[in-house]
């Protein structure tokens, strides 16, 4: 898995390519985790490298969701692979979490 | 001053374990039903335990020392009895709390008995009642609640599962009577031991519902893909359905399908609310959530115990299968 991070203003930007899985998500918490400021309100996910989540991952989302939601702000997710839109969906997570297409569409909304 | 150290520190430490629930299992309305039976447990006994003390004319000493601690654990079990029949434990940890809670009550009902009965005994017999006797009770429901659930997890005989239960719940309650060791020193061996204890259980029940959670619901989400795109019977499961068709009606056959797409649809919804609740989000019910249950029961019983045993390679409808969907109510 490798992570990249960037920080504009109270948006971060972070990029996942590979897996979220047991073996890792604590990782991948503790990356963004370490990037996120008590100014950032907004996390902008692109998924478009991710191939995997299983729940350990969907936890670590729900925990940043958690934590922008407090902060007044959001975790959106964008430009997700079919097959993982489809775990989304299938489990209705989609309904919880904020997806776009791309970027462009996430910032607009 | 006595009504304060005999009453809180049991209540503070169901609060500890209550707050140490981080999957947040337990539901606050059974919690409080749990405190309320525990209550009225005490009462129970108190009338119990004097009927066979008249009955049996047996010294009070030996009495609470052999005979009460059955009586009393027995009566106080009935609660978690009632919430597993109804399937509303699911691991170690809510089970502990929910054990711990009816003890708690018990503990409190007693606790006021005697301060009315024998109000001015020095504030040392308080502390030891408040912090001892209480905690004890508390620990003996709790570990009684646990090897209940471990029972019906792993599927042994419930006969076996009470008697092991009411057992070591009587060998603590009855040592602990029988005060063997300075009752000071009992109390604080207790206070320090079962908090270690329950943290212990705790991390396991952690770990073992993290587990639980990553297993089964990417192979679920997997399976329940293949349904939606119409390619089950290109994979295994589907496969072995299809074997099945030389021993069963083809209608059979249709409600085991049903059965099985339904059953990975609301498991998989189950287990996100399960991962909603631990980040304190508000459970989501989908419309037909409801609808869905009822059919999930029709479907089940229509494949009878015969089909359920056959689908048993695909899908286990144990003990926890069917807790987690109460998670969808």
């Amino acid at each position: 898995m490798k992570i990249t991070t960037q920080t504009k203003g109270n948006d971060i930007f972070v990029q996942v390519e590979g897996r979220i899985d047991t073996t890792n998500s604590i990782d991948f918490e503790n990356t963004v985790s370490q990037a996120l400021t008590n100014e950032v309100k907004q996390i902008y996910l692109d998924c478009s490298e991710l191939n995997y989540i299983s729940s350990s991952g969907l936890r670590v989302l729900l925990t940043f969701l958690k934590k922008m939601m407090a902060a007044g702000g959001t975790l959106k997710l964008y430009s997700l692979q079919p097959a993982i839109k489809e775990i989304f969906d299938i489990s209705g997570f989609s309904t919880i979490f904020p997806i776009y297409p791309d970027l462009v569409a996430a910032q607009e909304n | 001053m006595e009504i304060v150290v005999s009453i809180f520190p049991v209540f503070l430490f169901t609060a500890f374990l209550f707050l140490l629930d981080s999957f947040k299992l337990v539901i606050k309305k059974y919690l409080a039903f749990a405190l309320l039976w525990g209550i009225a447990s005490a009462v129970l006994a108190y009338f119990c335990n004097n009927f066979i003390l008249d009955v049996a004319r047996m010294k009070p000493v030996t009495y609470s020392r052999y005979l009460a601690p059955v009586v009393e654990e027995t009566i106080k079990l009935l609660f978690i009895f009632l919430i597993l029949s109804r399937k509303r434990i699911g691991f170690m940890t809510d089970a502990a709390i929910y054990g711990f809670a009816v003890g708690a009550g018990f503990a409190l009902a007693e606790n006021i008995f005697f301060l009315k009965t024998a109000g001015n005994s020095n504030l040392l017999v308080w502390i030891i009642r408040g912090l001892g006797t209480a905690t004890m009770h508390g620990t003996c429901t709790s570990l009684a609640s646990i090897i209940l659930i471990g029972g019906k997890s792993r599927n042994t005989s419930f006969l076996l599962s009470i008697t092991l239960a009411v057992a070591t719940a009587y060998v603590i309650h009855s040592a602990f009577n029988h005060f063997y060791v300075n009752p000071i020193w009992q109390t604080i061996a207790i206070i320090i031991l079962a908090p270690v204890l329950f943290i212990l259980i705790f991390k396991l029940t952690e770990t073992q519902l993290q587990k639980w959670l990553e297993i089964e619901f990417s192979s679920e989400i997997e399976l329940l893909k293949m349904i939606n795109q119409g390619r089950f019977l290109s994979t295994r499961s589907g496969q072995f359905l299809a074997s099945l068709q030389s021993r069963f009606t083809g209608e059979t056959i249709l409600d085991m399908y049903c059965f099985i797409s339904l059953y990975l649809e609301l498991s998989v919804k189950a287990k996100r609310n399960v991962m909603l609740r631990e980040n304190g989000f508000p459970v989501m019910a989908e419309k037909d959530t409801g609808d869905k249950l009822l059919e999930l029961k029709q479907l089940r019983k229509r494949i009878g115990k015969v089909g359920e045993l056959t689908l048993a390679p695909l899908i286990r409808m144990n003990y926890r299968s069917l807790w987690k969907l109460t998670y969808l109510e």
